[in-house]
């Protein structure tokens, strides 16, 4: 089965400086994938550069078969693609209804968009109960389900998610795991970038560890997680290394 | 000194109204763009001068002639916003660049309107010699014109419209949000160029809309907005820029400071010409000490 999405050879960063360099990943439908490394390697980056949030110097986007790099972040959500930024990912003076709406301002028809928003109360029951509450006044774990309910209401069939684990709780954390989880079941692909390596590992089904804007190492999540090196890695406490680890493939 | 205090407070809500059509447009519009376009003045006295304009022209009476100026300065407002700031700031320009544009933008038009039109005073009256608009009414203490009924009416049909359509329309939602967060907005599919278009003829319109009033209330000139700017951006800062609900606080409480402090003027001496220092004050202080203005007390805008 080919992939849904595949990033080709990234190059990115911001104004002229470029972070990410050569960087290829690519997920199959209904697969969990998980971007990691530690601070500052280029994980935030190279998610941003895929709707033009960052700057992409080099390389192509491609979705569905079809060439899209440089596409607007319009554009992508009524292709498919829905893109949960890491921080400000609600909007914090609309309600939690409201944020679905512009969650679903492309979806035409009042019953279409009352069916998704049905559906998204369903998925996430939270929600639900507290429709009319400012987005603002939400603790960090329910603000993190809007924003990714915010995303899924558009039926998106990539999702790209940026750090939704971090500053949460275990609770809260694993809450959004378990969504994850669902969502993929549903369908949909997941593109996680994360810092929280265990958690995202463990609910992923393949992995790529970025180290100083490169790909490090990339493979099976389960095969990543029990190298030892690497988890050292991962953490941060030994940079150097990468010599290690298997090398990334570009297809 | 007798003060007519039922007068005083009547005044201050027609004051209040007059500032708060006129501020509408610039906090939405600063709110989405991110820059105070002082331009928005200049709105203000293109309204006064084509409402005058079709009103004599085409013998229209108040609400016809109000929604043509309506319709045309919102164009205007749109095509100094696609022409002019959209492709300054989409080469860069901060917000400094793009205030000082606006600045050169205003007295482009300031004198092109002077010199199209007249530097010497028009109005109303002129073309509407008959109307009830100013016919006066005496209710115990209270002198009341029907134009100052007619603005307060105003006021309040555009709070009560603009609060439905920013709280239960798709595109309402949709301005809230992109002031907010603009690319969250953007991440969420709204196209939100459209947004902003769609603010600046609303905002440029309603400025119009004040530049009526103003007119009628007094005369219209080439400075007709460059007059009331000035309590108009104390009243988006008051408010909180962007925030709608803020800004009509904002309009009455700066509208009630300006004719107290009227009093207090002819009080002890002075001139009320600088009864706009007032506004300036508010605004100053409201700067130093709360620059967030009052828009921690109205989030939902």
């Amino acid at each position: 089965m080919g992939a849904i999405f595949a990033a080709e050879k990234i190059a990115a960063g911001y104004g002229d400086v470029v972070i990410v360099h050569d960087i290829s990943i690519n997920a199959d439908e209904g697969e969990i994938v998980a971007i990691v490394g530690p601070n500052g390697s280029g994980k935030s980056t190279l998610l941003k550069s895929i709707l033009g949030f960052a700057r992409l110097f080099g390389g192509r986007i491609i979705y569905q078969g079809k060439d899209i790099t440089g596409i607007t972040p319009d554009r992508a959500v009524s292709l498919g693609i829905g893109y949960v930024p890491q921080i400000n990912n609600v909007f914090p003076n609309l309600t939690i209804s409201e944020n679905l709406d512009m969650g679903a301002y492309q979806i035409k028809g009042k019953a279409s968009i009352k069916a998704g928003m049905t559906e998204i109360y369903v998925m996430f029951p939270e929600l639900g109960t507290r429709k009319n509450a400012l987005a603002g006044n939400l603790s960090g774990g329910e603000r993190q389900m809007l924003a990714i309910a915010r995303a899924m209401i558009a039926q998106p069939k990539v999702l790209l998610l940026d750090e939704p684990l971090a500053s949460l709780s275990p609770k809260p954390a694993n809450a959004i795991l378990s969504k994850m989880q669902k969502i993929k079941e549903a369908g949909t692909a997941i593109i996680i970038v994360e810092q929280n390596v265990k958690k995202a590992l463990s609910i992923s089904n393949r992995g790529y560890v970025l180290v100083n804007g490169t790909c490090a190492m990339e493979g099976e999540a389960a095969s990543l997680f029990a190298e030892d090196f690497s988890k050292e890695r991962f953490l941060g406490l030994e940079a150097r290394g990468i010599d290690k680890g298997l090398p990334c493939v570009h297809n | 000194m007798i003060v007519n205090w039922p007068q005083v407070l009547f005044n201050s809500v027609v004051t209040g109204s007059l500032y708060l059509i006129g501020a509408v447009g610039l906090t939405l519009t600063y709110g989405l763009s991110n820059f105070p376009n002082f331009a928005h003045a200049e709105f203000i006295t293109l309204g006064a001068f084509i409402s005058y304009g079709v009103a004599h022209q085409l013998e229209l009476s108040l609400l016809p002639a109000l929604i043509i100026t309506f319709l045309i300065t919102g164009a205007i407002g749109f095509l100094c916003y696609r022409g002019i700031f959209q492709p300054l700031a989409r080469g860069g320009a901060n917000m400094i660049h793009l205030m000082v544009a606006s600045i050169a933008l205003g007295f482009i038009l300031r004198y092109s309107i002077g010199a199209a039109w007249s530097w010497k005073p028009l109005y109303f009256s002129n073309v509407w010699p008959l109307s009830s608009l100013w016919s006066h009414h005496d209710i115990g203490l209270l002198s009341i014109t029907n134009l100052w009924l007619w603005l307060i009416f105003a006021a309040v049909a555009l709070s009560v419209i603009m609060h439905l359509i920013l709280v239960k329309t798709k595109i309402g939602k949709a301005i809230r949000a992109t002031s907010s967060n603009p690319e969250l907005a953007l991440a969420s599919g709204i196209n939100i160029n459209r947004v902003i278009w769609l603010t600046w003829f609303i905002g440029a319109g309603l400025a119009a809309i004040a530049g009526i009033f103003r007119g009628a209330d007094t005369q219209i000139w080439p400075m007709t907005g460059w007059d009331i700017i000035l309590p108009v951006f104390a009243v988006a800062i008051l408010g909180g820029i962007g925030n709608y609900y803020g800004s009509i606080a904002a309009a009455y409480i700066i509208g009630l400071a300006e004719n107290i402090g009227v009093i207090a003027l002819l009080a002890v001496g002075l001139s009320t010409e600088y009864r706009v220092g007032i506004a300036f004050l508010i605004l100053i202080v409201t700067l130093i000490a709360k620059p967030q203005g009052l828009a921690m007390l109205f989030r939902k805008a």
